[in-house]
């Protein structure tokens, strides 16, 4: 069994992580993504959200349910965070939870101070986030996010919702009081994090949170993720080396900056490369600004770095089979396990968390890195998953989830996916298509694929089809 | 004051001035491990302990050039931050050098003089300001030499920097340059931290021998006071800064949202402290059966009576400590308190058994646990029969090599981070029991050792390693353990 040199150990300590604000200041959008960042790292961390304990009993409440002085809403509302703590408690002693971050307003100090007892009478550190936001434009942008996107307003008039929320809001806005109990552990972000206030932090895993914490922003974006074009170690199925591309991902290379535009539109984004030639080759067309990330570069094969997986079955059996059993911690000879992988990516991931459009050009085990960043993908399904060559996969993370969608350049490649416990012969296979598009998603602007691409590959046309596709199947994908 | 005037003469041999007047740093390296490295130039082509992957253009994470400017009054902990930085991120692999002003201040002075009393006023006399001048200028073309050419990635500009004014007119010109600004002010408002700065560092100059400890500190504060009467805690809002409120209580962070080493920087910022402790390094004892990686030994009747040695003589060691420091005139306050951490191995929390009854707190840390030898858990002569080519690329770069299955340095390094970033949270007094990889990386990081002299440090069995933090650097002494021979055995 690999040694389990992770994260996770760091300390037995069990932090509950507090959010603070008004509504609409990101604080669900920042719970899923410390939630997700840590998961990425191995630590058992879950978020509690109140609101989805409210919405239990009150599935469609008024803006007055939330005036304060409504006995009967205050009751139910006071029920629900109760019920939501117990909850969390519950999960720390019997699931082994780690980081368990109850999201809701919290906005006065008495509420604070009962959760601050409950917490530490039973020996957990508490730690709370505020989000202080007055930049009117990016609240707008979250009241719009949320009022098409929250399940309280399914099947309401916009217009009614948007004005309901905002009564929501003034409500709250009365009784609100910023944190400035100097005994308390807090961080406070400022306008998404143009200015942060850290208070009295006690230990490390809270500094980790807060590092992470404050990369953050909720300016809505979106990344775009792809791989190299197919590349002559490609099709020969070899691993690793540093090649050029075949003649196949020189087409995708020329297919890409169209099939991008049709994407991202007349925006400027920023295009992010690995330092081997057959990344830096693929990206040749677009105009955007390039950089170049050593991060980035595939995962380093060691030993077997030029065989293929047939090769690799015959002079390192053992080592294939353990590789397989554990993808995720095994390490090559001389080389990197997709853990190590992980823990190089970590600049990459802030940066991108930092920044705003992206898009990011590199190889498979890389990507499925990232991809399980975004999408949530545990541990022992990230180093399996399929991402196909020639295919642009753009993420839209916003508050309620992150949306995917797949965007095929119709130019075929070898599939370099390989199943468990198989050797599968990689050289020269015809593109192993991607799921066909679901019953019941939706195809926007379906652009006829041209077929002579296979026979004349120089004149391949960016051809774009849109497919949604989610992880089980259904449009919004998991958060 | 007599360690600053050693301090110039070490730092100003750095330089060779050539003909044309352009000066020439001169690399110099040292390979004495028992001396702390923190201020050597980094050597361009090694890659540093904790360094994840190394570019071309030698800097990393596309951050840039950066110039961190401290902003505070004398006794406020700036230089304790610009060094503990500095250690921070050359372990990472970013080029750094602190740049002193004091240094400088001092250099042109020379030993024994002291600059006019008015050199810190807002309305100096026109001489007081073109001295002023003339040291920044100094100052400022060594950090200029050093980000520009010499491929430096940081540089940390340690002054009082007292002005908004100034600060926006250092901001400004180092724009110019093409070098993003991050400020860091040490803002201290409880008396009894500066009080205890300036005791630990400030009256152990020749100016105060002879003096009653009490009076001096206050001596020195008032002095500070009429030097420089007039400053400006930060609240610029357009410039990026860091501002620590009395050690570390509480952070302000300001704008410093350009890049991924900033926020690498406050996260660093977040778990450090001014307040100066000792840490101690001790193997654990001999275990029954051999020291095998994967059987978790218990310590054998040998290692036990080396465990109760270790716990007495180190205390014993920290009661001479403690009374020297009360005769040579320093507080009589009581000890700092004794933490102890072991790996989860049982073998080291049996060593610190003997300290756990006598009332000390023991905590044990899983990622301390030692490197994983994989398939190279042999004698060495096995080894070089059965991994032939895994023994020569060993010998060729032991820091880095990972025999099958196993871990190298770098990976141990890597893993203990959270631990380093723990070590500077420690508040307390620190022994540290552990195997000896483990001892290595963690005095490799404290000592600012190169990736080719930490795998072979030497931690005896009879030997209790000592770190004592200095102003300018940390200082290394070995305490013998009475009666022990070097694997821990008792010698009469």
């Amino acid at each position: 069994m690999a040694s389990n040199f992770g994260f996770e150990q760091i300390e037995d300590s069990q932090i509950c992580v507090v959010m603070v604000g008004l509504p609409a200041r990101g604080k669900s959008l920042i719970a899923q993504k410390i939630v997700r960042y840590l998961k990425w790292l191995s630590v058992n961390a879950k978020s509690f959200n109140v609101g989805s304990y409210r919405r239990a009993d009150t599935p469609h409440p008024t803006a007055d349910f939330f005036d304060t002085e409504n006995v009967e809403g205050e009751r139910l509302r006071r029920a629900a965070a109760e019920a939501a703590v117990n909850d969390m408690l519950r999960w720390f002693e019997h699931e082994g939870g780690h980081v368990g971050i109850l999201d809701a307003t919290n906005s006065t100090r008495s509420r604070r101070a009962w959760i601050e007892e409950r917490c530490k009478s039973k020996g957990y550190d508490v730690m709370f986030v505020e989000s202080k936001c007055d930049d009117e434009e990016l609240i707008m942008n979250n009241i719009l996010e949320v009022k098409t996107t929250s399940p309280d307003y399914i099947g309401q008039d916009p217009e009614v919702a948007a004005r309901d929320f905002r009564d929501r809001i003034r409500n709250y806005e009365k009784v609100y009081e910023t944190i400035d109990e100097p005994h308390l552990t807090y961080v406070k972000l400022i306008n998404v994090s143009s200015q942060v206030i850290i208070n009295q932090v006690s230990n490390y895993l809270q500094t980790r949170i807060i590092y992470f914490t404050m990369n953050l922003h909720i300016t809505p974006r979106s990344i775009w993720l792809s791989r190299h074009g197919e590349s002559e170690f490609n099709v020969l199925g070899k691993l690793g080396g540093d090649a050029g591309l075949s003649p196949r991902g020189m087409s995708y290379a020329e297919a890409l900056p169209g099939l991008v535009k049709a994407s991202v539109g007349v925006k400027d984004i920023t295009l992010w490369t690995s330092t081997m030639k057959r990344t830096i080759q693929t990206t040749k067309h677009l105009t955007y600004p390039k950089k170049q990330w050593k991060a980035l570069d595939e995962l380093d094969a060691g030993v077997c770095d030029g065989l293929t997986y047939e090769e690799i079955e015959k002079k390192y059996p053992e080592d294939f089979r353990a590789r397989d059993d554990d993808k995720y911690n095994y390490r090559y000879q001389g080389g990197e396990s997709y853990r190590d992988v992980v823990i190089r990516l970590e600049p990459i991931i802030m940066e991108m968390e930092r920044g705003s459009d992206i898009m990011v050009v590199t190889h498979q085990a890389i990507l499925r890195c990232i991809y399980a960043y975004f999408m949530n993908v545990p541990q022992d399904q990230s180093p399996w998953m399929e991402i196909p060559l020639h295919t642009v996969i753009k993420l839209t993370p916003r508050a309620y989830g992150t949306q995917e969608e797949r965007f095929r350049a119709n130019i075929p490649a070898v599939s370099t996916f390989r199943a468990k416990y198989t050797s599968a012969n990689m050289g020269g296979e015809t593109a192993k298509r991607v799921k066909p598009p679901v019953a019941g998603a939706q195809a926007n602007g379906v652009i006829t694929i041209n077929d002579d691409v296979e026979t004349a590959p120089q004149k391949a046309r960016a051809v774009s089809v849109v497919e949604s596709l989610g992880l089980n199947g259904d449009k919004t994908v998991v958060g | 004051m007599a360690q600053a005037a050693v301090d110039w003469f070490d730092f100003h041999a750095d330089y060779e001035y050539s003909t044309d007047d352009v000066p020439v740093p001169r690399l110099r390296r040292r390979s004495n491990v028992n001396i702390d490295a923190i201020h050597d130039f980094p050597v361009d082509c090694e890659m540093a302990p904790a360094q994840l992957y190394s570019t071309e253009s030698g800097r990393l994470f596309h951050s840039g050039k950066i110039a961190i400017v401290t902003v505070g009054l004398p006794a406020r902990g700036k230089t304790h931050v610009s060094v503990a930085l500095s250690r921070y991120l050359r372990w990472l692999g970013v080029k750094t050098h602190a740049f002193h002003l004091g240094d400088y201040r001092r250099a042109h002075m020379g030993p024994g003089n002291d600059v006019p009393h008015d050199y810190f006023f807002v309305n100096a006399s026109p001489a007081s300001v073109k001295l002023r001048q003339t040291i920044l200028q100094k100052c400022r073309f060594d950090l200029y030499h050093f980000l520009n050419h010499e491929m430096g990635q940081v540089a940390i500009y340690d002054a009082v920097n007292p002005t908004a004014e100034g600060r926006r007119q250092l901001s400004k010109e180092f724009l110019k340059h093409e070098i993003q600004t991050i400020f860091i002010e040490s803002y201290v408002d409880d008396p009894k931290i500066i009080e205890q700065n300036v005791r630990s560092v400030k009256i152990s100059s020749p100016d105060y021998q002879g003096w009653n400890p009490n009076d001096a500190v206050q001596d020195y504060i008032r002095r500070m006071g009429a030097k420089i009467p007039h400053f400006e805690t930060m609240d610029e809002r357009e410039l990026n800064y860091i501002k620590m409120s009395n050690a570390g209580e509480s952070i302000i962070v300001n704008n410093c949202r350009f890049g991924y080493l900033p926020n690498r920087i406050v996260f660093y910022l977040m778990n450090l402290h001014i307040k100066s402790r000792q840490t101690y390094f001790a193997r654990s004892g001999v275990s029954t059966g051999e020291d095998s990686y994967k059987a978790d030994g218990l310590l054998c009747d040998e290692g036990e009576s080396y465990s109760q040695r270790l716990c007495n003589a180190l205390l014993e060691h920290r009661k001479k400590e403690r009374e020297e420091f009360i005769r040579q005139g320093g507080s009589d306050e009581e000890l700092k308190p004794l933490t102890v951490w072991t790996s989860t191995r049982r073998r080291t929390v049996q060593t610190a058994a003997h300290l756990q009854e006598r009332g000390f707190k023991v905590k044990q840390r899983p990622q301390m646990s030692q490197l994983n030898p994989g398939n190279s858990e042999m004698t060495e002569e096995e080894i070089k029969t059965h991994y032939p080519t895994d023994w020569d690329k060993h010998q060729l770069d032991p820091y880095h090599h990972r025999f099958p299955r196993g871990e190298s340095y770098h990976d141990l390094a890597v893993r203990m981070e959270p631990i380093i970033l723990e070590l500077e949270r420690e508040k307390n007094d620190l022994l540290i029991v552990a195997h000896e990889s483990v001892l290595r990386v963690l005095y490799g990081y404290l000592m600012a050792c190169s990736t080719s002299d930490i795998p072979s440090l030497e931690f005896p069995r009879n030997e209790i390693v000592e770190i004592l933090p200095e102003s300018y650097n940390n200082k290394a002494k070995r305490i013998p353990i009475p009666h022990t021979d070097t694997k821990g055995a008792y010698v009469p």
